[in-house]
């Protein structure tokens, strides 16, 4: 639509739009700030705004003890990262093949994970995050790899087959997840499954698997038929057309789907809750901050290490997406867009 | 593509659902008949519909089912409203703003929930920004009552999904035609109503998918009312997912907790056949 043009007009737009993101970020701010104050001025009755900063509760958060070289070992591990993450953002512009390069920061990344608990006393936390990193990138590998498979011939096979996986599949991605996740801890516990990261990891993939495959299917729909035949004319069979010719072709789409995935087994938490004992991930890891649960620390402790323990979880995610973030939009509207 | 290729490369895909899905529905259903606690998971004793009598006859499950329909009759359109009305101001600003804009509004969406909601609580505690605004604006101290904890759980809700909405009403303007607009705007047409006339007949496919996606999320409810609420029976603010969690894995009422989760399957689909058999037949129609 034009543009409003009067000076109040325009005024009253950005009011609105800065009142919304103040409601959309205060949270977020607020949790910030009370991570990096300490036990007595994170409970002042009074807001404080000024105050000396502190990282003890980080520190209390992740570290059962501070090593004496503390400082060295955490200057070389943030090193680590950013040489990492500076790899990633400019894999482009390094003559190198970018898939030795993504594969060489994956690597860099398990060694760094793998080695933290070693040169550092890390809490049970860590193991929670490690936990949470396991069941996110597990996650992610079988349902998309499954799911392109069964997107794809979705997208192809004109049968009535497939339209019964498809409206299943929809009818399915409507139901409550505590219809499935209740059996889940029967079958856990008949089968001594519980606790299993493989078990947590299988049920996400099944749950999420209807909308995986009907968005992948969206994105499998766009590409015209006849680049597979005119590989498959060329000798090559269905799967090998597949995998050597649409998946790099759709490979954005892919990107999108994996995000949403990731989202999704990142973010769980009534499933992970009912399914394990002491695996946790961190949404019931970070759970145990709030009033009630079992073994949560003191009510004025609770402040400053929830705090904390929400930013710490937030981070990743945030560099994620803001990694993404045009994959993250796009996959947003193709999925309203398309159903 | 033929039948047997297309089985061959769907069949891991509709293994897992089969196995993880369908399979623990049936067995839903089939707990639902029985009486079962942790002493008894090995072998759960029959005792034909008395868990769905017992869940029916329940004050408690229809308190749970009140407070879920208020959620959603309160938190489904203010969502969407919300959305409509950002989007369509967030289209009036310069592009770099926008995307300044569109990266904070996207925050809530993004976090996940029960960080959120632990977020969203740490304003409210004695110690919190808004708390504090309470008594220094309203000479009030903040209490956690039925109605605040209730209260608290809507502007959660609308504050963890408006993000949604607002993307894909953004994302639908920019396809609308420019011609159809300035063609109104020459026949005289008001701002308002082109908005009318123009805009949301333009959303509306885009607004029914959007209302069924909310209501579907909007019913199963769970991770923000599990923290905001902490499960505490005087606050009287449950879902009936919160409600069924509890029955399940608090008080050990596994039977009568299958049969509300199998009660709440039903009522969803009843809402969604409709829409369900719609999609059945465009699917036909497509091949």
């Amino acid at each position: 639509m034009e543009r409003i043009e009067s000076t109040f007009g325009r005024i009253m737009i950005h009011v609105v739009l800065v009142v919304f993101a103040a409601y959309s970020m205060t949270p977020f701010f607020w949790s910030a700030l009370q991570s990096i104050k300490t036990l007595k001025d994170a409970n002042s009755r009074t807001p404080k705004f000024i105050f000396t900063p502190t990282l003890e509760n980080y520190q209390e958060l992740w570290l059962r003890s501070v090593p004496d070289n503390g400082a060295t070992i955490a200057y070389f591990l943030i090193m680590a990262v950013v040489i990492l993450i500076c790899l990633l953002l400019f894999a482009e512009h390094i003559p190198v093949g970018n898939g030795l390069i993504y594969g060489g920061v994956a690597l860099g990344f398990v060694v760094l994970l793998w080695a933290i608990p070693r040169l550092v006393d890390t809490t049970d936390f860590y193991d929670y995050f490690i936990n949470t990193v396991i069941v996110t990138v597990g996650t992610i590998v079988v349902s998309i790899s499954i799911g392109c498979l069964a997107g794809y011939s979705l997208a192809r096979y004109s049968g009535h087959a497939a339209v019964v996986v498809l409206i299943g599949a929809l009818a399915f991605r409507a139901l409550p997840r505590l219809a499935f996740i209740l059996p889940y801890y029967w079958i856990g516990t008949l089968t001594n499954l519980m606790d299993s990261r493989l078990l947590v990891i299988l049920a996400l993939v099944a749950v999420n698997q209807p909308f995986t495959i009907w968005m992948l299917r969206s994105f499998f729909m766009e590409i015209p038929n006849e680049i597979e035949e005119s590989a498959m004319i060329d000798g090559a069979n269905r799967l090998v057309a597949f995998v050597r010719v649409i998946v790099p072709i759709t490979w954005p789409g892919i990107i999108s789907t994996s995000l949403f995935t990731l989202l999704l087994a990142y973010n769980e938490f009534l499933l992970v809750k009912v399914l394990t004992q002491s695996n946790w991930t961190l949404p019931v890891a970070i759970s145990r901050f709030t009033a009630g649960g079992a073994a949560s620390p003191s009510v004025s402790a609770r402040i400053p290490l929830g705090a904390a323990a929400s930013i710490s979880a937030t981070i990743p995610i945030v560099l994620v997406i803001l990694f993404f973030q045009k994959n993250l939009v796009k996959g947003l509207t193709a999925g309203a867009v398309k159903g | 593509m033929k039948r047997s290729t297309f089985f061959r490369f769907a069949s891991p895909s509709i293994i897992i659902m089969t196995l993880l899905m369908v399979i623990p529905l049936g067995m839903a259903i089939y707990l639902g008949l029985h009486y079962m606690t942790y002493a008894n998971v090995t072998s759960p004793q029959f005792v034909g519909l008395r868990n769905y009598v017992n869940v029916l006859s329940d004050p408690r499950f229809w308190q749970s089912f009140r407070f879920t329909a208020l959620f959603i009759v309160v938190v489904v359109p203010a969502r969407m409203l919300i959305g409509f009305v950002i989007a369509l101001l967030l289209d009036q600003v310069s592009s770099l703003l926008r995307g300044i804009y569109l990266s904070i509004f996207l925050l809530p969406f993004i976090v996940v929930p029960v960080v959120g909601a632990i977020m969203f609580k740490q304003l409210f505690e004695a110690s919190g920004l808004v708390a504090w605004m309470y008594r220094e604006l309203l000479n009030q101290r903040f209490l956690y009552t039925e109605t605040s904890v209730k209260a608290l759980i809507l502007i959660h809700g609308v504050w963890q999904v408006a993000p949604y909405p607002l993307v894909t009403y953004f994302a639908g303007l920019q396809t609308l035609s420019q011609d159809l607009l300035e063609a109104a705007s020459i026949d005289g047409a008001s701002r308002w109503q082109k908005i009318r006339h123009i805009i949301i007949p333009h959303v509306s496919t885009l607004t029914i998918s959007l209302l069924l996606f909310s209501l579907m999320d909007a019913y199963r409810i769970f991770d923000n009312v599990f923290v905001l609420s902490g499960l505490n029976p005087v606050y009287k603010a449950d879902t009936i997912m919160t409600y069924t969690y509890q029955q399940a894995m608090k008080v050990q009422r596994l039977g009568k907790a299958n049969a509300m989760a199998v009660l709440t399957v039903v009522g969803i689909l009843v809402i969604l056949i409709p829409s369900l058999v719609q999609s059945y037949r465009e699917q036909i129609e497509e091949r």
